[in-house]
């Protein structure tokens, strides 16, 4: 099957830019109040527009993240463009893809900035976040289930089970990335852990452990993608987009049917067989893995939803092969949401980039060429190669 | 910290009041006979719109289950669990298991419906069959 219209390698990333997360972590927990969402995204896109040594003027796509309002981020920046939207950051990516192909856009800026942290936004609780657009969200509240993080350790525990994975398996996760995030200085929580020490952390949600959960924190990112040709003549480092791919399973999300019964699988082997044939590439040419990881167990379902082990020998995977930067096929080579910045999969394309680009510091995969970018949330399987 | 609230949309109304006189309905496709949950307008099978409310039969498996370590809601202090239920029709419904908790793995233990008070509702909760608590 391949439906996939966009030809391979026709956008390509050539800018990319962050706020200091660090820093403006240690700001917001000295009780400070560094911008608000709109002023982390324009910290985000002067940054992404040094990096890519274009003006604001050679920009004419604009599509910004779900946590600030479109007509007032171009507002703010002076942005009139002939072609924008709102999307996360997987879709972002996705969409200014195919408004290049479809000729509406030639160089479109992607920015996102959230303030979740000293806003204090909940992702569990009468207030949580995102119910709106995910009914499974607020749906169980009555029975007390809430939160991201239960929905995951419910689908963690029956996976255990069928598929065969301990809880010593799946700590490998947690101190892989944490081994990646000790090699960045960006990342927020560098000290390195071992498997003992994730055993020992507490349950939030049995079976799911503190080291298992996302951060939460405030920051932005931004990118600037082009199209290929235009890419090479203004763009510094071009990394090119070799493939996209999206599956989502709707059917039966609130009742966690497609959790429950094949964890997300079908959606990811769909885009598995989308992505690898739009890239002519497949999982042993990747080299590295971004994967989003708003709980570790997005990564075992991904190694398996995509080929890169056998279904039902993650575990068996992650402790064996390995998947940290020491040993086997390096993941969430930043450090992820676990232990990098919780940019809701924004760090992780810029990590992908960074990695393609050879400038990844002490953290960088040596020879990496293609790097595959994973999630799938709440059952929208979404998949982007970078490579040379 | 406030308490947990339902979600009560037009096609909510019917099961909470089904679950206030103990007799848990869920509506029947029409055509096809698929139970929809949550209750909705239309059936995600068939696309008929036609159902009947219709009381199942309480029986089921539990598919699986967590333990919750943090307090999200007022109501709701730690730990307390949480299961996922298969329904003998069909649906997965997330409810909690009261009384006898079993011995290692929770899943696949078949479970029946009991009701409970919560707040100003009536909700389902689910108990071990009387078989699996005596082995």
């Amino acid at each position: 099957m391949r439906l996939a219209g966009m030809a391979a390698k026709t956008a390509s990333v050539i800018g990319i830019g962050q706020t200091d997360w660090p820093a403006d972590h240690a700001r917001v927990r000295a009780g400070q109040k560094p911008h608000d969402s709109y002023g982390y995204a324009a910290e985000a896109f002067v940054a992404a527009l040094a990096d890519a040594g274009i003006s604001r003027a050679d920009v004419d796509g604009l599509i910004v993240g779900p946590t600030v309002a479109y007509e007032r981020v171009g507002e703010l920046l002076g942005l009139d463009v002939r072609w924008g939207g709102q999307a996360d950051a997987m879709l972002a990516v996705l969409e200014a893809c195919m408004a290049i192909n479809a000729g509406q856009a030639e160089v479109v800026a992607l920015i996102y900035g959230n303030d979740q942290r000293s806003a204090a936004v909940n992702y569990g609780g009468a207030d949580a976040q995102g119910g709106s657009a995910f009914l499974s969200y607020i749906y169980h509240a009555p029975w007390g289930f809430t939160s991201q993080g239960a929905l995951y350790a419910l689908m963690a525990r029956r996976y255990m089970q069928e598929r065969g994975m301990s809880e010593a398996e799946l700590a490998e996760v947690a101190v892989a990335q944490r081994l990646a995030a000790s090699r960045n200085p960006q990342a927020l929580m560098r000290k390195p852990i071992t498997v003992e020490d994730y055993l020992a952390s507490p349950y939030i949600c049995e079976p799911l452990h503190l080291f298992d959960y996302c951060l939460i924190n405030d920051g932005g990112v931004a990118l600037i993608i082009a199209e290929a040709s235009k890419a090479k003549r203004i763009g510094r480092a071009p990394v090119p987009i070799h493939g996209i791919g999206r599956y989502d399973l709707n059917t039966g999300a609130t009742s966690l049917e497609p959790r429950l019964t094949d964890f997300y699988q079908p959606a990811q082997q769909a885009v598995g067989e989308q992505v690898f044939s739009m890239a002519s590439l497949g999982p042993s040419d990747m080299d590295a893995l971004q994967i989003y990881d708003s709980f570790s167990l997005h990564i075992p379902l991904a190694l398996e939803g995509y080929g890169y082990c056998k279904t039902g020998e993650a575990g068996k995977f992650m402790r064996e092969h390995g998947i940290s930067l020491a040993r086997g096929l390096p993941v969430n080579t930043g450090g992820g949401h676990l232990s990098e910045s919780y940019m809701q999969g924004w760090n992780h394309q810029i990590e992908a980039v960074r990695q393609v680009r050879g400038e990844a510091g002490e953290r960088q995969v040596p020879e990496c060429r293609h790097v595959h970018y994973s999630s799938d949330v709440a059952g929208k399987a979404v998949s982007i190669i970078y490579g040379q | 910290m406030a308490n947990s609230q339902r979600v009560l949309s037009l096609y909510d109304l019917p099961l909470w009041d089904s679950m206030e006189r103990q007799k848990m309905a869920l509506p029947r496709c029409s055509h096809c006979e698929r139970f929809r949950y949550p209750p909705g307008p239309i059936c995600a099978e068939c696309s008929s719109m036609d159902y009947e409310w219709t009381e199942i039969s309480g029986e089921g498996t539990i598919l699986s289950w967590v333990v919750f370590h943090r307090q999200y809601f007022e109501d709701y202090p730690q730990p307390y669990n949480v299961i996922a239920v298969r329904l003998a029709e069909g649906p997965i419904v997330v409810s909690n298991l009261v009384g006898e908790e079993p011995q290692g793995s929770w899943i696949d233990r078949p479970v029946s419906i009991t009701y409970r008070r919560h707040l100003d509702r009536t909700q389902h909760a689910f108990k071990l069959k009387a078989a699996d608590t005596n082995s």
